[in-house]
């Protein structure tokens, strides 16, 4: 058992280490990326401009509407082929590999994008009206009204939002290990595979992805405490 | 033009980590999954080891290419073949007419025959018949030993696991009462108890049963059992575009197995001889 996950040439503790390591890495980019997504796609929801509220509400629609295993095959495979076809449109005809990490994360990011999406069109409409209109009346326009009035806010507002979809994001590149990007989950069925002991392997699994969620809890409750500097914690009485 | 033409295909070139030219088997591919003990796995210092890694390197040899392996989930491990992540499939995979849809095979270079097993105080246990029961081959002695077969089995229960190239077969060539589970757990459950008389499965399947408490007293009797519904065993799955490159490989297993390479690696990875 101990030397099932020693570290070096004789165990697997290493392996499942880096295993761990690609997993927070995929997991990182992905949730910065789909924040980026949601950022852009909360914009288009509450633009005034109806084409942009469509393409928005297509985005979520489609991603939360089918299971993120078809999303990464799609992209994986046929984002593989369609690259290919490209390429042989200007005279290539070999194999393209596409970086599995790449494709993980873009495929885990366009998952969370979406859901971000929700958390931030959400907070940003719990923003009173007023506070927009304080901001003219001081001078602020487009960005900077943004950047200094309304962001603020809406931290605080989609922090609690974002920690679920960053958990869930989390899980989410469990599912990328079809690609070939060996990461915790991909690591464990290797290891177990190899060794026939799944019970070991599958409860380190286990292990690794809670000390994982529970450090990046503890992170996203300093942010939630940075952002609601101010205000008093609400609880039911 | 030419000059976004040029910088696309550099772009193309340096994103692209492994350039595949067709008719060119000088380098080969080899897809594995490496987590299917002894077929092919990973050790603890994370090399691809095992039967097939084995075979797989011998092979190249033979055909002077110089291989590389790639592992790959088997979740995707025929949709990355026909993309092209690799050039071969090696990775346990039994020949079926399924997947011959999508993707064709090497003549098989191992194969897992089924066979029948009992309690060691059933009569059937001293039943003799010839050691190979190819389903194939359509000569007297294929007839002959199904039918001593029938023979034995009359009135007894025979069991099965529903869907598999076993039940096919039992429905096919037997006609003895069928028993059919819905797990092999369960069947070799009934088979120590005495519900069923006999039951026919994988070697491999029965063996680990056989090696545990329960699985004791259970023999194998009559012959191994293959060809026809059984399948051909497993093989290399090819794209199927790649005519020559699955004649390369039918020609180096063919090698490989009369000159005894494949005897030698079956035993030595699974302790018995699975040369087709």
């Amino acid at each position: 058992m101990l030397e099932a996950i020693s570290f070096g040439d004789a165990g697997w503790g290493d392996e499942m280490l880096m295993g761990a390591f690609w997993t927070v890495a995929v997991s990182i980019s992905s949730i910065l990326l789909g924040l980026v997504i949601g950022i852009i796609f909360a914009g288009f929801k509450l633009s005034s401009i109806r084409v942009l509220n469509l393409i928005a509400e297509f985005y979520t629609t489609v991603i939360r509407g089918v299971p993120e295993l078809l999303v990464i095959y799609l992209l994986f495979f046929g984002g593989g082929s369609a690259v290919m076809y490209v390429a042989k449109i200007f005279g290539y005809f070999g194999y393209i590999e596409l970086q599995p990490f790449v494709i993980g994360t873009l495929a885990v990011g366009a998952i969370s994008g979406a859901y971000s999406t929700e958390v931030i069109r959400g907070a940003v409409n719990a923003i009173p009206r007023s506070q927009f209109e304080t901001g003219s009346a001081l001078g602020l326009k487009g960005f900077r009204l943004y950047q200094k009035i309304i962001f603020p806010q809406v931290a605080r507002l989609a922090l609690p939002g974002i920690g679920n979809v960053w958990q869930i994001t989390l899980k989410d590149t469990a599912l990328i290990s079809v690609t070939g990007l060996v990461e915790i989950m991909r690591q464990s069925r290797i290891a177990s595979g190899s060794t026939h002991e799944p019970f070991i392997f599958y409860t380190i699994a286990i292990i690794l992805y809670l000390i994982i969620t529970r450090v990046s809890n503890v992170a996203f409750d300093k942010a939630e405490i940075r952002y609601s500097r101010g205000f008093v914690k609400r609880k039911i009485s | 033009m030419k000059k976004i033409n040029l910088i696309f295909i550099s772009l193309i070139l340096a994103i692209s980590s492994t350039i595949a030219i067709a008719g060119d088997w000088s380098k080969i591919r080899i897809g594995t999954e490496g987590a299917y003990e002894p077929w092919n796995f990973t050790d603890s210092a994370g090399n691809i080891v095992g039967a097939e890694i084995d075979l797989a390197n011998n092979l190249c040899e033979r055909m002077n290419a110089e291989c590389t392996f790639v592992q790959q989930d088997w979740d995707g491990i025929i949709p990355a073949l026909t993309q092209g992540k690799y050039d071969v499939i090696m990775a346990g995979m039994s020949v079926t007419d399924e997947r011959k849809k999508t993707i064709s095979f090497s003549k098989a270079y191992m194969t897992e025959p089924a066979r029948f097993f009992t309690l060691n105080s059933s009569p059937l246990s001293t039943f003799s018949s010839a050691k190979n029961l190819n389903l194939d081959d359509d000569g007297s002695a294929t007839a002959g030993t199904i039918s001593s077969l029938n023979n034995a089995l009359k009135g007894a229960k025979l069991g099965v696991t529903v869907a598999t190239i076993h039940e096919d077969f039992a429905n096919s060539y037997l006609d003895t009462d069928l028993k059919i589970y819905p797990t092999q757990d369960e069947m070799n459950l009934d088979l120590a108890a005495g519900r069923i008389d006999a039951m026919l499965c994988d070697v491999g399947t029965a063996e680990a049963f056989m090696g545990t408490a329960g699985g004791a007293n259970v023999v194998t009797f009559g012959p191994n059992v293959f060809g026809g519904p059984l399948g051909e065993g497993v093989g290399a799955g090819i794209r199927q575009s790649d005519t020559d490159l699955k004649a390369m490989f039918d020609k180096a297993i063919a090698d490989a197995a009369a000159d005894g390479t494949i005897t030698k690696i079956s035993m030595q990875w699974f302790g018995k001889d699975l040369a087709p």
